[in-house]
């Protein structure tokens, strides 16, 4: 009999032992894939948004950062202004390269073209825009015109229906963005001309009229020329230009960093915990199965077998168990985050976007061997010291 | 093989009782009509059928906990592993639930229902190839 069938005749034939150990190794690769799944997604998405942004600094109304920050990455509703002689005066700044304006407006509820209930319309000036309109110009081959939109991947054209109806205004779908699994999925983007259309049109057309405050916009995305330090430029938009707060891009979404962070931290100390204990329940667990079977194995010495041969049948069982509890651990833990990635999002208050396949294998591997390691030495003690047990003594005992 | 009987009558459960907590009626939603009635959404209707699959699925769960027979415990896991196929397809293409991914039908129903309907499908296969193997064929 060779050893690795030795190793299932032992599991098979104590199946509750068997059971516990694959139940420790399921909840340790599990534990450890979600949260490496949720934080890393979460990560992704956050660094998906800038760079989707595309710029080097956006600048936001002075006190409403945490408001923009959440329509961007949530699609929470914000209605937030500054007066647009601001672009001009961000534009005389030293260091600052191109400078955009966007208009934030307000979200739909239970609009019929999405898979959201909440849409978050983003306008923005085509003559100086650098985020959208060179990636429409690479998709489409060309900007948005009047009437005609790009939405992110939640946006679509009702069943049945040619355009988008918002506010009471037609709006033709160009394109969709790819998933970011942040607000912007659920956003809607236009040209100025077609925001200000739509304002006027909602006026007798919808129920509830899109209101655009006269020379007012939300944000001013700046893009800093080659070669300048963005810091340097952000603190001296701050100096000139009054009632602004501009954000560097490396530091957007503080407040979830710092939320991911708590979460992080939370789930590390449960892993910890659940890790140490699974640790010590296997070692017990493999404690009572070597003290049950001293005799056996002691025959198994008196019969030729080497101590080595002893170790390495009991280790491989442990590597069995941990392989089979840890990947069904694995397959559950990655079919839930899949599944129910809508309700963490929700439940979490934070974005995400599944890893790639390539990523999802590492992670899935990591936790594959944590269980693994924690199962091998848990067992190794028990299985050491049985095994260097005198075959005498052990079928005496 | 006896804790699969168990396992598929608690799925059933789950499958049974969950969507008639989680789907839109329960939640006070519903579509109003031009005339002023108001007309389920569809994720009623799943959940409606998920309960109709519900009831046998939880016999077959009795049943696998009491049978010996070999045949009668490969018959009853591949009619169980079917009605599992089943509980994924009816919400997510036999009839669905509602579009928008911020309500309870489609976060968290449909989800649940997936993941359970998976679940006895898995038990289905592993009873039946348990039963496969066995060579128990008194009743």
């Amino acid at each position: 009999m060779n050893l690795t069938r030795l190793a299932l005749r032992n599991i098979a034939g104590n199946s509750f032992r068997s059971w516990v150990v694959i139940l420790c190794a399921m909840l340790v690769a599990g534990l450890a894939l979600a949260t490496t799944l949720v934080i890393r997604g979460a990560e992704n998405s956050l660094n998906l948004a800038i760079n989707r942004l595309g710029a080097d600094i956006i600048v936001v109304p002075e006190g409403s950062e945490t408001k923009v920050e959440g329509a961007l990455l949530m699609s929470t509703p914000a209605n937030v202004w500054m007066p647009d002689s601001v672009v001009a005066k961000i534009a005389n700044v030293p260091g600052v390269g191109v400078v955009s304006p966007q208009l934030y407006l307000s979200s739909m509820e239970n609009s019929p073209c999405c898979s959201v209930s909440n849409m978050f319309l983003v306008a923005y000036d085509p003559t100086t825009d650098f985020t959208v309109e060179p990636w429409l110009k690479q998709k489409i081959g060309s900007g948005l015109n009047l009437g005609e939109s790009v939405g992110g991947t939640y946006v679509f054209v009702p069943e049945g229906e040619q355009a988008i109806k918002l506010y009471g205004y037609y709006l033709t779908l160009k394109a969709n963005i790819e998933p970011t699994g942040t607000g912007l999925d659920q956003s809607l983007f236009m040209t100025f001309d077609t925001a200000s259309d739509m304002a006027r049109i909602s006026k007798t057309m919808a129920v509830e009229s899109l209101i655009i405050p006269e020379n007012s916009i939300s944000a001013a995305l700046v893009r800093v020329s080659p070669g300048v330090n963005i810091h340097d430029v952000a603190v001296e938009i701050f100096r000139e230009v009054p009632g602004v707060l501009p954000i560097e891009s490396l530091n957007m979404f503080q407040a979830y960093r710092q939320q991911m962070n708590g979460l992080l931290r939370s789930n590390l100390i449960i892993l910890t915990i659940t890790w140490a204990l699974s640790v010590l329940l296997i070692g017990l667990v493999f404690s009572m199965a070597a003290n049950e079977r001293r005799r056996e194995l002691g025959v198994l010495r008196a019969m030729g077998a080497t101590r080595v041969f002893v170790l390495r049948s009991l280790l491989m069982e442990a590597g069995i168990l941990a392989v089979g509890g840890g990947g069904i651990g694995l397959i559950l833990t990655g079919l839930v985050i899949l599944l129910f990635r809508n309700l963490i999002v929700q439940s979490l208050g934070l974005p995400f976007l599944l890893p790639s396949i390539p990523s999802l294998i590492t992670q899935a591997a990591g936790g594959l061997g944590l269980a693994i390691l924690s199962v091998t030495l848990a067992a190794l003690i028990p299985a050491y010291r049985i095994s260097h047990t005198e075959p005498a003594v052990a079928m005496r005992e | 093989m006896k804790y699969i009987g168990i396992l598929i009558i608690v799925l059933a459960l789950v499958i049974g009782i969950l969507p008639q907590f989680t789907d839109c009626q329960s939640q006070g939603r519903a579509i109003t009509t031009a005339d002023g009635k108001t007309v389920p959404m569809k994720c009623h209707w799943t959940a409606v059928a998920e309960l109709i699959l519900a009831v046998p699925l939880a016999a077959i769960g009795g049943m696998l906990f009491f049978s010996k027979r070999r045949e009668t415990r490969l018959a009853l896991s591949g009619l169980g592993a079917l009605i599992g196929v089943f509980v994924v397809l009816i919400p997510t293409t036999l009839i669905g639930v509602c579009a928008s991914n911020m309500m309870l039908c489609n976060n968290l129903m449909m989800p649940t229902l997936v993941l359970t309907g998976i679940l006895v499908v898995a038990a289905g296969l592993v009873n039946g190839f348990l039963a496969y193997r066995s060579n128990e064929t008194m009743a």
